[in-house]
């Protein structure tokens, strides 16, 4: 990885013609009308500068990647001089590499080393086959997918495809800090006396990914196979002799995962499909079978998504676990977009468990002002009950405004 | 054989089949295509969008195409504006059948598969729809002539254009004008059931490594009554392009 970031510096001085860059400036404020037992805090306004060079080095490599520099006011970034490049800390990284990879292709084969954004899957709402795509769920429902470390290889040949994964460095998911609003803690659950944060355990060994892609006419369809570890954590608590009582560390289990996906279209709409059989060797998770089915319609301008996703769970073992993924099971998921004009959209979301023990709905508008402004109002409704996923999040329910300055 | 010769051999060999042509409507578009025929093709395209209220977005992309017509494949990758800076599509045309579309959109680092229901959909906001970008080859269509027009001074054929059987398309039917003088298209009008619902009018023509081709194409969606105008900058055909950079992993990849 440092390599890859010498050889992305290195890229600057080269002819104009090869580099190219993007980026943009955003600040984002947003406002939570209700206090939670652990944060009585009500506004948080975060911002954030990215830039995306990119440098073609010869006709068969570039080197591209972005750069984040941020800040908040409620010390979910970190406030600390080092540049990130490994996605590890429990608070976001003031300065961080997001992504730095090198794509080798040539003829019928393509390489991408170094940091990278991997997705697999085709539904929309939830990708119970997505093992290499950790998020930040520092805010659960606002979350955003980080990268991994890693080697990826590709081969196209007709209308068949194969991607092997090779991740040396685990990457965890980016969990609610304890203590803050998103929490998936009830402090009453251990008692007034709160508890400590004894930090997160990572797994040592490399995961590998494999995936073959068919396309044929009006359909597509992947088998995948995954054998690493969860990016979702375990909590495991400890017992401590005084106050505070309760001590909490992440761990992350080991995880294999056999999975399918398919999208079919139809004359009317396409219908999507995804399975994932999740085994762990370990004591303390569960061992699941996951799956969606979705079905996605475009009318004009409008864009419908409806779907279930479900699990079963073949061994229950797990006693603590933070599990979004999870969470969106046994839910009724849904998505509805619609493009007003050149400039401006609006779209809604949800998730409604099927016992309606929780209610995640989402809207938002979005405007382009110019070649370079993007204004965005979203206002997110979460209702439930305490010990549903979704449901603890009920008093998280808020407003989010963005806006956004592209160049 | 000198060049004047050789220009009067062909000419000779070729009036027969030209009058011929005159006659038949599914001649002249096949004739029309062949004259449109090259290997590849590349240009940088400038997209300006009009609404009801005249307001303008501006959009740009490049442009690259392998083969022609119904066996062809297009990659389309916008530059501008910057939060569209990446985002692509590959159409894959076929002869028999309708064309297979992707498109990749970096920020969620994910390919989608555009269904043959959603092709009437606007494209990025355009008055182009997916369906709209797809090479038409004279196979997938039957061809009546309705007569003769001038537009911009030129006289046209007037061909009406139907989809045949296996042709899924929004359209019921499209109505084509091809100039007489070069056989290049000089507007399109697309039906659905008996309303004219866009129109594609080309202009700009100039002869580019010897194909007549429309620098200028203007889209009017008649029902929303908003344009788009694209302008083809820097055309160039038979360009020496790779069938590698013409798939999906070309397509997540881009060099």
């Amino acid at each position: 990885m440092r390599a890859l970031c010498v050889l992305l510096l290195l890229a600057v001085p080269a002819s104009a013609q090869d580099f190219t860059y993007r980026g943009f400036g955003q600040i984002q404020s947003t406002v939570y009308p209700q206090s939670t037992p652990q944060d009585h805090e009500h506004g948080v306004v975060e911002a954030l500068f990215r830039i995306e060079p990119a440098y073609r080095a010869a006709d068969w490599l570039t080197i591209a990647g972005s750069i984040d520099a941020r800040i908040d006011t409620l010390e979910q970034v970190e406030r600390a001089w080092r540049f990130d490049v490994t996605d590890r800390g429990l608070q976001r990284p003031a300065f961080s590499l997001r992504d730095g990879r090198a794509t080798l292709r040539k003829g019928t084969v393509a390489a991408v080393l170094g940091k990278q954004f991997i997705r697999w899957g085709k539904t929309d709402i939830l990708n119970p086959t997505d093992r290499f795509a950790p998020r930040d769920f520092l805010e659960v429902t606002d979350n955003e997918f980080l990268a991994v470390i890693g080697a990826r290889g590709q081969y196209e040949r007709g209308s068949n495809s194969i991607d092997l994964v090779w991740v040396p460095t685990f990457t965890p998911s980016r969990t609610p800090l304890i203590g803050g609003r998103w929490a998936p803690l009830d402090p009453q659950t251990f008692g007034t006396a709160g508890f400590v944060d004894l930090g997160s355990v990572f797994p040592d060994g490399s995961q590998f990914g494999a995936r073959w892609n068919v396309l044929g006419p009006g359909f597509e369809a992947s088998l995948s196979y995954f054998d690493g570890f969860n990016h979702l954590p375990q909590y495991t608590t400890v017992a401590l002799s005084g106050p505070p009582l309760v001590a909490l560390r992440r761990t992350y289990e080991p995880l294999r995962m056999g999975g399918a996906d398919a999208a079919v279209t139809l004359r009317w709409f396409t219908v999507k499909g995804e399975i994932a059989s999740l085994f762990t060797t370990s004591e303390n998770a569960d061992d699941v079978v996951m799956y969606v089915v979705q079905v996605e319609r475009q009318s004009g301008e409008l864009s419908l998504v409806g779907g279930y996703a479900g699990e079963w769970v073949t061994a229950q073992r797990s006693t603590f676990e933070f599990a979004p993924d999870r969470g969106l099971t046994r839910a009724f998921l849904g998505r509805a977009g619609y493009t007003i004009g050149p400039t401006s959209d609006v779209s809604l979301e949800a998730a409604v468990r099927q016992n309606l023990d929780g209610v995640w709905l989402e809207g938002q508008y979005s405007r382009a002002v110019g070649s370079h402004w993007r204004a965005t109002l979203a206002g997110t409704v979460i209702a439930g009950d305490e010990q549903d996923f979704i449901g603890q999040y009920h008093r998280n329910s808020h407003v989010l405004a963005t806006l956004r300055y592209s160049f | 054989m000198n060049k004047a010769a050789f220009t009067l051999t062909v000419a000779v060999c070729l009036a027969p089949q030209i009058l011929h042509a005159q006659s038949e409507p599914r001649k002249i578009v096949e004739e029309a295509q062949r004259r449109a025929e090259s290997k590849s093709q590349r240009y940088q395209g400038l997209l300006q969008v009009l609404d009801s209220k005249g307001k303008v977005a501006d959009k740009r992309w490049l442009f690259t195409r392998l083969g022609s017509h119904g066996r062809s494949k297009a990659v389309l990758r916008f530059v501008t504006p910057p939060e569209v800076n990446g985002v692509a599509l590959l159409i894959v045309n076929h002869p028999d059948r309708a064309s297979d579309q992707w498109m990749w959109t970096p920020a969620l680092q994910r390919e989608r598969r555009i269904a043959l229901q959603d092709r009437s959909t606007r494209f990025f906001g355009t008055d182009f729809s997916f369906e709209d970008l797809e090479e038409r080859d004279v196979d997938q269509y039957d061809f009546r002539l309705i007569g003769e027009e001038t537009i911009d001074g030129a006289t046209c054929w007037r061909i009406e254009s139907t989809p045949s059987q296996r042709k899924i398309s929004q359209y019921t039917r499209s109505e084509v004008w091809i100039r007489q003088d070069t056989y290049a298209i000089a507007q399109v009008e697309s039906y659905i059931k008996a309303e004219v619902v866009r129109r594609l009018r080309y202009s700009d023509f100039a002869q580019v490594q010897g194909i007549w081709t429309g620098r200028k194409m203007e889209m009017t969606d008649l029902r929303r009554n908003s344009r788009t105008i694209l302008t083809l900058d820097r055309l160039e055909y038979n360009v020496p392009l790779k069938d590698e950079d013409f798939t999906l992993q070309a397509l997540r990849n881009p060099l």
